[in-house]
């Protein structure tokens, strides 16, 4: 085999992966290949995908983010409380009434701002991200429990519950979103010059710094959009729910992670695509999907999804050190 | 000088957006307050209106004892499927019956009546303790939950009216009641498990009057 079949079989491999695992779940369940559990797959990862979205760009610079799901649930629960109860200013004697719209562009912003948080303390702290995330893991979840009293935010009208519970042209609309998030950020990856920062910061971050290049911007920039797009996810998963639950996302940044490194992206930074991550979420959804139509235990789903990821891991350290 | 124009545009964007899609309205404490409660479901007063408007004008749709008792006791199917309501697709269901018996026993929880003509078996047991459970809500036939989007309103009023019948019905039923007494009643009967449930049938009293 020479070095660009190589190249070409190390690229397909997830996609092969992925193509085995539908043939032989689609030969062991006959259910599996129905447009409604399709439609169901799809709606699944949609929530993870818009996290591994956000982690790709991250792992891309050679860090990791594992307050995603911790964020996921604070950005749902101040959308979901803005919406239902408004943000009361005492001091003037009024309220803010926020609307759908308006809510959901809060949670983006408390998405943004807190992994914005995180990039300032990776960069001008000099934090080690696993530290810094750890610690906004803590603190998102701390500050979800003050937000909601510990309580559920419920009943948040059939407006808000759109994104989540929604369908447009017969397709739900939290795949459309998920979606049109994977294009976006193709796009940014590939085209644009932050896409390109992304892949130097993570190829060498010391001759992107020796070429001009700001590094700590173009982190926080990464790590602000992790946390947008965590936002993003925590608003399907409350507006699904008709609910914000303040558990939500809890060990959602695992299936993140999981995600992106099934899809290849290298955990050293500078190597992966968001293709390749697209590719790691239907992975994760076809197994997950795949075993509870073969009514293979909850326990054992665990098992077999963490030698996946473990064999996908080290799949790409054997590849590094041959390289 | 391009960076700034480009800002330019966003910030102008921007705002054309929030005008476009306004983000939130500005009310006062007092409005948003009173908009607040106006919206808020309030299952108290709800259970009033349906205990003082609704429910006398459902009390004639009942079903008497001394005919359902016997068609349970000879075909406890057939008497379910002619007499009974259910709720989506439990197994439980329910009986709104009206009767009148003698009281053979009387403790904290229940009284125990005679309905059929010669029996001496315990064949009603009125609830006299604390109310729980759905019965009142659902025996009457009245309210259906796909009324309610909100689950919670649907339990609130469940609770609610066992609420009024624990604090209206049952002390004066309490005082009254004494073994050997005639006593005519209407109320709901749950029928969760048929071995247990139906001897005696576990009736939650809506009206009472003893003799």
């Amino acid at each position: 085999m020479n070095a660009n079949t190589k190249e070409l079989f190390k690229k397909l491999q997830p996609l092969i992966a992925l193509v085995v695992m539908v043939v032989t779940m689609s030969l062991l369940s006959d259910k599996f290949l129905t447009i409604a559990n399709e439609r169901n797959i799809l709606l699944q990862i949609s929530v993870n995908l818009c996290l591994s979205i956000g982690m790709t760009l991250i792992i891309l610079t050679g860090g990791i983010d594992l307050s995603v799901g911790a964020m996921l649930g604070l950005a749902g629960a101040v959308a979901a409380d803005l919406l239902k109860n408004g943000l009361v200013l005492k001091v003037f004697g009024v309220v803010l009434q926020f609307t759908p719209f308006g809510a959901m562009v809060a949670g983006i912003l408390v998405g943004l701002a807190l992994g914005w948080f995180n990039g300032i303390a990776i960069t001008r702290f000099k934090l080690p991200p696993f530290v810094a995330t750890l610690g906004m893991l803590s603190i998102a979840r701390g500050l979800t429990m003050l937000w909601t009293g510990g309580f559920p935010v419920t009943d948040l009208g059939p407006k808000f519950g759109f994104i989540g519970a929604g369908f447009f042209l017969g397709v739900p609309m939290a795949v459309w979103i998920s979606a049109a998030l994977v294009v976006i950020f193709y796009f940014i990856s590939k085209r644009t010059t932050l896409g390109r920062y992304i892949y130097a910061v993570g190829g060498s971050e010391k001759a992107t710094a020796f070429s001009g290049i700001n590094v700590n911007r173009v982190k926080i920039w990464v790590y602000a959009l992790g946390g947008a797009l965590a936002a993003v996810a925590g608003l399907i998963v409350t507006a699904r729910l008709d609910a914000a639950d303040p558990k939500a996302g809890l060990g959602y940044e695992l299936d993140s992670i999981a995600a992106v490194v099934i899809g290849g992206t290298s955990l050293s930074g500078g190597r992966g695509s968001i293709l390749g991550t697209v590719l790691g979420c239907l992975i994760i959804g076809v197994l997950n999907n795949g075993l509870f139509l073969l009514d293979v235990s909850p326990f054992w789903q665990q098992v077999v999804k963490g030698f996946v990821i473990l064999a996908a891991v080290a799949a790409d350290k054997l590849g590094a050190r041959r390289e | 000088m391009n960076r700034r124009l480009i800002w330019l545009m966003g910030c102008v964007a921007g705002i054309f957006s929030c005008w476009l899609f306004p983000l939130f309205h500005v009310v006062t404490l007092k409005t948003a307050t009173a908009e607040k409660a106006a919206a808020t479901f309030n299952a108290t007063l709800f259970a009033e209106m349906f205990w003082t408007n609704q429910l006398p004008t459902a009390l004639e749709k009942t079903v008497t004892a001394q005919i359902l008792l016997p068609a349970i006791q000879s075909d406890a199917a057939a008497a379910k499927k002619k007499f009974s309501r259910s709720l989506g697709l439990g197994e439980g269901y329910f009986y709104f019956l009206r009767g009148e018996g003698k009281i053979i026993s009387v403790s904290d929880d229940e009284l125990i009546l005679t309905v059929t003509e010669n029996s001496t078996n315990a064949e009603i047991s009125l609830q006299t303790g604390l109310i729980f459970g759905n019965a009142l809500r659902d025996g009457t036939g009245l309210l259906s939950a796909n009324d309610y989007p909100n689950s919670q309103d649907f339990n609130d009023i469940s609770a609610a009216l066992n609420h009024i019948v624990e604090t209206r019905v049952l002390p004066e039923l309490r005082e009254q009641a004494k073994v050997g007494a005639k006593i005519s009643f209407v109320g709901c009967a749950e029928v969760g498990d048929e071995a247990t449930d139906l001897k005696p049938l576990k009736v939650i009293p809506i009206q009472t009057e003893v003799q």
